[in-house]
């Protein structure tokens, strides 16, 4: 037998105790959680109530403090209704003199109804009136603030974000107190009915930007989100590239500086990673460390990461390439010595990078998925077989294992999870490439990533900006970071114009005698 | 369709690129072979010529500033003229297609690659340029800012590596050959000019800010010519204009001279892959412009169809060209050298007379534009 | 649309990658890398002899781990024969189990008697050929090149190596000029200058370590002297202490020495290192006809003084001054002479100082360069001063006072 859901749903309540509670009951029938009080209010009348909410989903002492309320306030403010239009205004009274839950709502349709009842509110159903009483009772188990696993800092605050919702727009709220700073609210997933709220300045967001987002937001036609995942591959601008136009992070900081920025946060319920729209390709290599720490060190270290993102894409095809095809380019010394550890090795120089890439990956991959102490057993055989044994047994050449190994770390080095995937991605046509027509082959798939990369976009805005379009004004943040007295403005993508006042450079006061 | 515009950077951006890989890798060892040790004053001479044919362009381009040099001509003396003009521009590309590639063919092929097929670098400079021009000019538009950035690291390297062997005597004396002769040697590096000049006739609409296009124009060509002039003096004084005319690509023979200190030497794969970078942008815009001019010729609203027949037509000419060694020298020295120079200074000039005497033309279309 | 184009693109470049046409690749260790080359008259008339020293590298580099090497010589040289110098390398490949590669070639030693019929053809071949590279020495040899190339020589473990070395560190020892195939070529194509090379020897300068009474007992590569060419033709050699004042006129040098008599003794020699050289050749033009100034001066510092000796002692101080001015007048003179009567060739690039500054007068004369040039005047000038005594302020002399 076939429930009709969609046709209950539609409807309202009606002043029919009996049939409300009946209606709420065939649409969540035999739910095992599902928890059916009834009580009756008023010793004289009999008013009878019937409250229905999820067990595990709630707060139970706030509930019982709610039935308090009901059985032992009500009375007196039913002292000398009568009884014919009591029932009209007994939920708005009830609501407006006796509760003193701090979320409470006069509902009437059934649908309403059931959502608060499945997002953990608690609904009153009191008898034969054709309104309900939803009182807002949410309330589980999560997992606290703690600090973020796949960001971490040296420098700079330790919170990130937990799978709730309001928690996650609470940490960027407290970092910033401006009434401009505003959070829009949609739901997405016909099943999930999730959450998303999208954050941003007012003021300070380009015109449309927020629209753009809430649109491509609402066109989302799925069952269900489960992460905010989900959610970037439904609003990106080139589903097919390898390159990710949406910045995920743990740090409720880098959301709030981005904010700043003029950019949009999209915080995803049941998600602790929250998107930042638009993206641009460099922001994956910066740290939020870079901001927090002295300016010269800062710039170093975003120094070496860049460097790190070349070697991670480039090391391994430039080898094969030398191997392969460019023996000249290699210093003598070198060439003699690379050439005696190959020597007993018998694969070619690219199936040989080939295999130790995919092991590497497996390492990894193994390493993650396994419990922690079992996960560095694993690390430690891989290093073992694949460091020592294979190059002992003759089936590698040490150097293959030295340029992985360098490859493998620069690619760690990528402070953003995502970005560092798709480098890895693109590593290998560009390895293959080189395996096979050397330095053509290198420039060619280069040039074609290179022209990709350049006619991506993120929601409206360059992606390799402001490299190329080169714009002078976000050189100040680009490759090198420069001290925050010189941030005078913002980046061009903002609509607003200054960060600071003109000089803020510190100064020891000369006057002092 | 909104228009696709690219910024003043770009252009000059684009300048740069269009002329560079020539200049330096083919262009100099013709010029040594005429001028020896003056090569760098020819150069010198032509980036003034560039820079005057430049202006000329321009100039002539403002005067209907919202079409190109084939609208322009259309608007001129009706859609025959502009037709022929198109064809003549497409021409020209042709031929700079042939010039293009044998720079890009001959530095990859004879130097990193000799034994592969020349047909795999015609194919992958195609298949580029075709993954390019559909993703338009702005893209190409900002690679050409990717390959000015090379183009700078590409001189930072081979000054460093060079400087050491560096010898101020064998640029002396000066004007060893007369001016006259100097000057006329510059016609070789005019032909790189005549590329840069003609892209600017077919895109300069394109450019965002008109009031700036002169100077934007200029400072490209000057900075351009800064590039370039380094190689010229860099190779008289480590090479010596002599060992430069032997070579068919000179420049590649400084670059696998080249050492930084004692130790760090071998190292010209950096700078060709860089280079290729910037080779690679001349032969896209070199198709897109030849696109554009069938487009014109055939009277399409896009240039989009157009972009396969182009390419292919040029790719083929360009294979034969580079196919052989005498054929692509003998070709770049004379008869690509012609049928530049009449083109990029003849149709400019043509336009500009033909402006004044129809100056009511242009002034209707442009108070009917607005 | 744009995905399907995208596809198609991405295809198009995997047929072209996969596609297994032959693009020329080869695996490092399938290369045979040449470390040094030497060219000898071959075995009958018209046939040239190509040597190389190939390295090995599992022996040449000792490698951990992996069973291998270590049981052999660090190089393998190799020769054949032909008729030009490619076919001798392609006759090279008929028993090389590897493919013989250039590109690491770090010298190249030309015999004596094949460079004076003429090296035009090793020019050519050796600038002409892309897997060659410019900066490659080149010198000549009095000995077989085949011996000077195969025999182990210095501290390195490839002979080639050592070959290098002993060319880089020679500022120290002035007494070859460092010749590249780039120089060679350049000074061969130019109008003015001729070629000059250094000159390796085999001598028997090495010691047995186990045998020590057998002192010379095993050969040396020795760099010392030059080879002077006119056109391709080798015309006469220059000894070491020859080549040590040709070496101003090529390039800027760095340091030098002299031996010197002592003032009081001339039994007992004194040595000056030379410091802070400055050279110059002034070009003039008189009577229609070239002539050039030679201007040299030096700072000299006393290094070893086998007499008493400090600088408090102007006479002596001035003594010694004269003598290396004389000195090394001498020397200039010597040499100069000899490149314009006995050689007759300009290795010291003195046309093309001329054409620097007289580039009019030099259009009038160049055709008759050759004429010319031996009869041209050349004076020379030199100025020395001896400014230190390195380390020492006092005489070395006994502490007992001779009676």
């Amino acid at each position: 037998m076939e429930r009709n859901v969609e046709e209950l749903l539609k409807q309202n309540l009606t002043s029919s105790y009996e049939n409300n509670k009946v209606m709420v009951q065939s649409i969540l029938p035999d739910h095992a959680d599902l928890v059916t009080r009834e009580f009756f209010f008023h010793e004289e009348k009999n008013i009878a109530i019937v409250c229905f909410y999820f067990d595990g989903l709630v707060k139970s002492d706030l509930i019982s403090s709610v039935i308090d309320s009901f059985i032992y306030q009500a009375p007196r403010l039913l002292k000398d209704i009568d009884l014919t239009t009591l029932y009209k205004k007994l939920p708005e009274k009830i609501n407006k003199h006796i509760l003193h839950a701090h979320n409470v709502k006069q509902v009437t349709k059934i649908q309403d109804i059931i959502d608060g009842i499945l997002s953990g509110d608690t609904v009153f159903i009191i008898d034969k009136c054709d309104q309900a009483i939803l009182v807002s009772t949410r309330g589980w188990n999560e997992r606290s603030v703690s600090e973020p696993q796949a960001e971490q800092v040296v420098i700079g605050p330790r919170d990130g974000f937990t799978e709730n919702l309001r928690t996650n727009t609470a940490l960027v709220r407290r970092r910033i107190r401006d009434p401009l700073f505003s959070i829009k609210s949609t739901t997405v997933g016909k099943r999930t009915k999730t959450t998303i709220n999208i954050a941003f300045l007012e003021g300070t967001v380009k015109e449309g930007l927020v629209e753009e987002v809430m649109n491509r937001i609402n066109k989302i036609e799925i069952d269900g989100v489960i992460d905010s995942g989900y959610i970037t591959e439904l609003i990106e601008d080139s589903p097919f590239s390898p390159f990710t136009t949406v910045q995920s992070t743990e740090r409720p900081d880098k959301v709030a500086a981005s904010i700043l920025e003029g950019r949009v946060a999209i915080f995803v319920d049941n998600s602790p990673f929250v998107l930042i729209v638009p993206a641009y390709f460099w922001q994956f290599l910066q740290a939020s460390d870079d901001y927090y720490s002295k300016y010269l060190t800062g710039s170093f270290f975003r120094i070496i990461r860049y460097f790190a993102f070349i070697i991670s894409l480039v090391l391994t095809s430039v080898y094969v390439m030398l191997i392969s095809f460019h023996q000249e380019m290699i210093p003598t010394a070198l060439a003699l010595t690379i050439a005696s550890g190959r020597d007993v090795t018998p694969f070619p120089v690219l199936l040989e990078a080939l295999i130790m890439e995919t092991s590497f990956e497996l390492m990894r991959e193994a390493g993650l998925r396994m419990p922690k102490p079992v996960g560095q057993a694993v690390s430690i055989v891989g290093s073992l077989v694949i460091g020592q044994a294979a190059v002992q047994a003759g089936l590698i050449s040490p150097f293959m294992v030295i340029i992985v190994a360098i490859t493998g770390i620069a690619s760690f080095v990528i402070p953003n999870y995502a970005a560092s995937y798709s480098i890895r991605l693109i590593r290998f046509p560009l390895l293959i490439a080189s395996g096979m027509l050397g330095l053509l082959g290198f420039s060619v798939v280069f040039a074609l990533i290179a022209i990709h990369a350049l006619s991506l976009r993120s929601f409206g805005e360059s992606y390799l900006s402001p490299a190329s379009p080169f714009q002078p004004s976000d050189q100040k943040d680009s490759f090198f970071r420069m001290p925050w007295w010189k941030m005078e403005r913002l980046p061009s993508l903002a609509a607003g114009k200054g960060r600071s006042a003109n000089i803020q450079k510190p100064k020891a006061n000369e006057n002092e005698d | 369709m909104q228009k696709v515009r690219i910024s003043n950077g770009m252009f000059m951006a684009l300048i740069i690129n269009m002329v560079y890989a020539k200049a330096i890798g083919l262009t100099q060892g013709s010029i040594a072979r005429e001028v020896g040790g003056d090569m760098w004053i020819s150069t010198f001479f032509s980036s003034i010529q560039g820079c005057l044919m430049m202006l000329l362009t321009i100039y002539v381009i403002r005067q209907s500033p919202e079409s190109n040099i084939l609208g322009q001509s259309e608007l001129l003396l009706g859609k025959w003229f502009g037709k022929i003009i198109s064809l003549i521009l497409f021409l020209f590309f042709v031929g700079a297609a042939g010039a293009v590639y044998t720079t890009f063919v001959y530095h990859l092929k004879d130097y990193f690659l000799p034994e592969a097929p020349t047909i795999i670098f015609v194919i992958a400079g195609f298949i580029i340029a075709v993954f390019a021009l559909y993703h338009g000019i702005e893209v190409i538009g900002r690679m050409a800012l990717i390959g000015v950035f090379s183009i700078l690291m590409l001189n930072i390297l081979i000054i460093f590596g060079s400087i050491r062997d560096f010898d101020i005597r064998e640029l002396m004396p000066l004007f060893q050959y007369g001016v006259l002769p100097d000057l006329w040697a510059s016609r070789h590096n005019n032909t790189d000019w005549a590329m840069a000049t003609m892209m600017a006739a077919v895109i300069l609409p394109m450019v965002k800010e008109k009031n700036t296009w002169k100077r934007s124009g200029a400072l490209g060509i000057v900075l351009g010519g800064a590039f370039v002039i380094i190689w010229p003096i860099l190779e008289t004084g480590v090479l010596t204009a002599e060992v430069a005319g032997q070579y068919i690509v000179s420049c590649m023979q400084m670059a696998r001279s080249a050492q930084i200190g004692l130790f760090f030497h071998r190292y010209e794969m950096i700078m060709i892959a860089f280079f290729s970078l910037s080779a690679l942008t001349q032969i896209i815009m070199t198709f897109f412009c030849a696109a554009v001019s069938i487009q014109n010729l055939i009277g399409m609203k896009s240039h989009k169809p157009a972009i396969l027949p182009a390419s292919l037509i040029l790719s083929g000419f360009g294979y034969w060209v580079v196919l052989d060694h005498h054929r692509a020298i003998d070709y770049i020295e004379t008869y690509w050298v012609t049928l530049a120079m009449s083109i990029a200074i003849g149709i400019p000039l043509m336009v500009l007379v033909l402006g004044f005497i129809f100056r009511k033309k242009l002034k209707q279309s442009k108070s009917a534009s607005m | 649309m744009a995905a399907k184009f995208k596809i198609c693109v991405l295809v198009c470049v995997l047929i072209l990658i996969l596609s297994g046409c032959k693009t020329g690749k080869r695996e490092l260790n399938d290369l045979a890398l040449v470390m040094a080359v030497g060219l000898d008259k071959g075995s009958s008339e018209g046939l040239i002899k190509v040597t190389t020293q190939i390295a090995r590298p599992s022996d040449a580099r000792g490698q951990t781990g992996a069973p291998s090497g270590q049981t052999g010589d660090p190089i393998w040289s190799a020769s054949a024969e032909g008729e030009t110098i490619f076919q001798a390398i392609r006759n090279l490949s008929t028993f090389s189990s590897r493919r013989v590669f250039w590109a690491h070639n770090l010298i190249i030693v030309i015999n004596e008697k094949l460079a004076k019929e003429g090296i035009r053809e090793i020019i050519d071949f050796f600038t002409r050929n892309p897997e060659l590279r410019m900066r490659t020495w080149v010198a000549v040899t009095p000995n077989k090149a085949s011996e000077v190339v195969s025999t182990v020589t210095g501290l390195e473990v490839v002979p080639g190596e050592a070959l290098d070395k002993l060319f880089r560190y020679t500022p120290i020892s002035v007494q070859a000029p460092r010749t590249q195939i780039l120089d060679l070529q350049a000074s061969y194509l130019s109008e003015s200058t001729e070629p000059i090379l250094a000159r390796l020897r085999l001598v028997n300068r090495g010691v047995s370590n186990k045998k020590p009474g057998q002192e010379g007992g095993y050969k040396q590569v020795e760099l010392a002297g030059a080879g002077v060419f006119k056109g391709d033709k080798l015309v006469g050699t220059l000894k070491p202490f020859e080549v040590r004042s040709v070496l101003p006129f090529l390039e800027a040098m760095d340091t030098g020495m002299l031996i010197l008599h002592c003032p009081d003794d001339k039994q007992k020699k004194i040595t000056v290192e030379l410091r802070n050289q400055k050279f110059k050749v002034i070009p003039s033009f008189k009577n229609n006809k070239p002539a050039f100034t030679v201007s040299y001066q030096t700072d000299g510092s006393v290094v070893e003084a086998a007499c008493p000796f400090s600088l408090e002692e102007r006479a002596k101080v001035d003594a010694i001054e004269r003598e290396m001015e004389q000195e090394k007048k001498k020397e200039f003179e010597k040499l100069v002479r000899r490149a314009q009567k006995e050689l007759n060739s300009d290795f010291l690039e003195l046309g093309k100082v001329f054409h620097n500054r007289y580039p009019v007068e030099w259009r009038r004369i160049h055709s008759q360069w050759e004429t010319i040039f031996p009869t041209v005047e050349i004076k020379v000038k030199t100025m020395a001063k001896v400014k230190d005594t390195v380390l020492l302020k006092n005489q070395t002399k006994s502490g007992r006072i001779n009676k």
